[in-house]
């Protein structure tokens, strides 16, 4: 079964490098946007099976992305994970608390990352 | 058609308010008065000093009028005395008249009843009797003396005496003159009948007046008395109505008074509490302007500044977390990138990597780790002394945190071999406190105790309940503490030459341990002797028993 592209949002280069290499090494079809309007109009347009949103981005931060996929009939249901540097205590209630589906925090372990985004969109 | 609500009485919050009303309206006037409290208090105490003073003064002078009534009574009393003994001799006087006048036979009273032969004895016996009645009206010797009346009658009184004497005086020649005639004749002759007869028109006269006299003192001493008795209570209900008046005046002055000191004073206090409780948006209103009106101000000044001080102090709060927060996501996002690359190359998903390289990943992961635990160590630290670590204070089952805390720590200790054990006591059921900080501390104190403890050795965590409080021990065989470095381990960065030989651990969990331990109120230390293994010992309180 063929599964859908994971859109990545991500301001930092190399960290976004590593993101998309390591689900493309994996098997995984990605979308990148740097910044929260990019991510809107690339999930529209393309409709990815998950985004992997983080907060801190330029413009609009990643939880009003969020309020506008959730918004918007053709993105309301595409499951949305924070994937922050914001770890500090009470960080990960609060983003659920915001509306996103799971939080994976930064420095992420790369297996646990690779099994929590598995546990929503299948590879080839 | 009026409603029946109306015609009720007022009821009782109403009055209660117009109560109110008027208790504000008389405090605000004294308290607005421009005098120091002591002044206050000083004139309302000479207030009522001065009320005493009027109420004994009236007092005084309502009991001389009382006397002088009295006095005046007394007077008439003997005044009437005397009257009624004039009129009564009087009397005997018409009486002895009227037996001399009559003949023999009346005479015999003066003989017990014999009828004597000597009339002519008889007769001046009689007339001595005459004579011996009429010295008894003691108006005077020969002539008008008021002196030996005994006191000064009043005018009309005088005119009435004088008339008397007159008469007295008529009866006194006459029975002179007839006791002349007496000793003439042996018998009573007939030129004593008109003289006799002078004498009892001068007796009706005299006793006339004397009635009149006596009547008339009589009556005036009954008017005195209903007079008296009427001035009496007059003067009675003048003093007790002064006297209540003068009561309801000092209780009305010092409840006035002291709703003007102690409604200000009980404001001051109220809002005082809300200014210790964080409430810094209103301000205290007293219109005293006196020390109590001061204090209001000072208040008023000091809530103010630190209204101000709360602020400024807010905001740096805000802007330390902030900067903490920053801090932490700079460092992080970096970090990410450094272990994620190195896990990527290290599970080799993009080619093979030879031994020395593997090695080297090895080393970047573990101090990329290293560094994690130090950014978390010294954020968290700086919440705590930032005090914004809040704690989530509840009642939760110790066994259950410990038996957590012990899990997170199992596989590491089975790698290197080292024996794990719980001894909880039964005694201890819920403490209170921050559980997630608790399970953090006891995971620092057993992962030291399992990094230190060699192969072969144990680590055991107990528990024991002394006095109010729970005592959770965590011991182990390690290599043990000098005693030198037993008060400095708690401090950051400190380390053992042990520790610092690991290469492990940032320094900062046992500080950090000590600080999350002192939040819950508890003690943390470290009994231990080289070569013997360590024992850590925190407190904690135990939850209140629920009745």
């Amino acid at each position: 079964m063929t599964g859908g592209r994971i859109l990545v949002v991500e301001d930092n280069e190399k960290n976004m490098k590593l993101f998309r290499d390591v689900l493309q090494a994996t098997g995984y079809a990605t979308l990148e946007a740097s910044t929260g309007e990019d991510a809107v109009e690339l999930a529209v347009a393309h409709s990815p099976a998950l985004v992997l949103m983080d907060v801190q981005l330029p413009g609009i931060d990643g939880v009003e992305a969020l309020g506008l996929l959730r918004a918007d009939g053709r993105t309301e249901s595409i499951p949305v994970l924070a994937l922050t540097a914001q770890a500090m205590q009470g960080d990960r209630e609060r983003f659920l608390d915001a509306g996103f589906d799971g939080y994976i925090s930064k420095p992420v372990d790369v297996a646990d990352f690779l099994q929590t985004v598995g546990a929503y969109v299948s590879h080839d | 058609m009026a409603h029946p609500e109306v015609l009720e009485a007022p009821s009782a919050p109403h009055r209660r308010a117009v109560f109110g009303r008027l208790r504000d309206r008389l405090s605000g006037v004294v308290a607005r008065a421009p005098a120091s409290v002591r002044t206050k208090l000083l004139v309302a105490f000479l207030a009522i000093a001065a009320l005493l003073v009027v109420v004994s003064v009236l007092g005084l002078r309502e009991l001389g009028q009382a006397n002088a009534r009295v006095e005046r009574l007394d007077a008439l009393q003997l005044r009437s005395a005397k009257y009624q003994a004039i009129e009564a001799t009087a009397e005997d006087l018409q009486q002895t008249l009227g037996v001399r006048t009559a003949g023999t036979k009346s005479l015999t009273p003066y003989t017990g009843g014999v009828t004597l032969p000597d009339r002519g004895r008889i007769w001046t016996l009689a007339d001595l009797q005459i004579r011996d009645v009429l010295s008894q009206i003691e108006l005077a010797d020969d002539q008008y003396d008021l002196a030996v009346i005994g006191f000064v009658p009043p005018p009309a009184d005088e005119r009435v005496l004088r008339r008397i004497f007159t008469d007295w005086l008529t009866i006194s020649r006459v029975v002179s003159r007839i006791q002349q005639l007496d000793k003439r004749s042996a018998h009573g002759g007939g030129e004593t009948r008109p003289l006799l007869n002078t004498a009892r028109v001068a007796g009706d006269d005299l006793q006339a007046r004397a009635f009149d006299l006596a009547s008339r003192a009589g009556s005036e001493t009954k008017a005195l008395v209903a007079a008296n008795r009427s001035a009496d209570a007059s003067s009675r209900n003048l003093l007790i109505g002064v006297s209540i008046v003068s009561v309801l005046f000092a209780l009305g002055l010092g409840l006035v008074l002291s709703w003007s000191l102690v409604g200000p004073i009980q404001r001051t206090e109220t809002r005082l509490a809300e200014i210790s409780a964080g409430d810094f948006t209103r301000r205290l209103d007293v219109p005293n302007r006196d020390e109590l009106g001061s204090l209001a101000r000072n208040v008023n000044r000091m809530n103010d500044e630190l209204s101000r001080l709360y602020g400024e102090l807010e905001t740096t709060n805000r802007h330390k977390s902030e900067f903490l927060a920053n801090m932490s996501h700079e460092l992080r996002t970096p970090l990410n990138a450094i272990i994620g690359f190195s896990q990527v190359l290290r599970q080799r998903l993009f080619g093979a990597v030879n031994e020395k390289q593997e090695e080297y990943l090895d080393d970047i992961l573990s101090s990329g780790n290293h560094l994690l635990s130090l950014i978390n160590d010294v954020l968290d630290l700086s919440k705590v002394e930032a005090g914004q670590v809040e704690l989530e204070i509840a009642d939760f089952s110790l066994r259950e945190a410990l038996e957590r805390g012990v899990v997170m720590v199992r596989e590491r200790a089975a790698q290197n071999g080292v024996h794990l054990s719980l001894e909880l006591s039964p005694e201890i059921d819920l403490v209170s406190g921050d559980e997630r900080r608790l399970r953090q501390v006891v995971f620092n104190l057993l992962s030291n105790a399992v990094k230190f403890t060699p192969r072969g050795g144990s680590v055991a965590v107990a528990t024991e309940r002394t006095g109010g409080e729970a005592q959770i021990s965590v011991t182990d065989t390690g290599p043990g503490i000098a005693p030198g470095d037993q008060e400095r381990i708690f401090e950051e960065f400190q380390q053992t030459d042990v520790g610092v030989g690991q290469r492990e651990g940032t320094g900062l969990g046992l500080a950090l341990s000590r600080r999350l331990v002192e939040l819950h109120g508890g003690r943390i230390w470290v009994e231990s002797e080289p070569g013997h293994g360590s024992r850590f010992v925190f407190t904690m309180p135990l939850a209140r028993a629920r009745s």
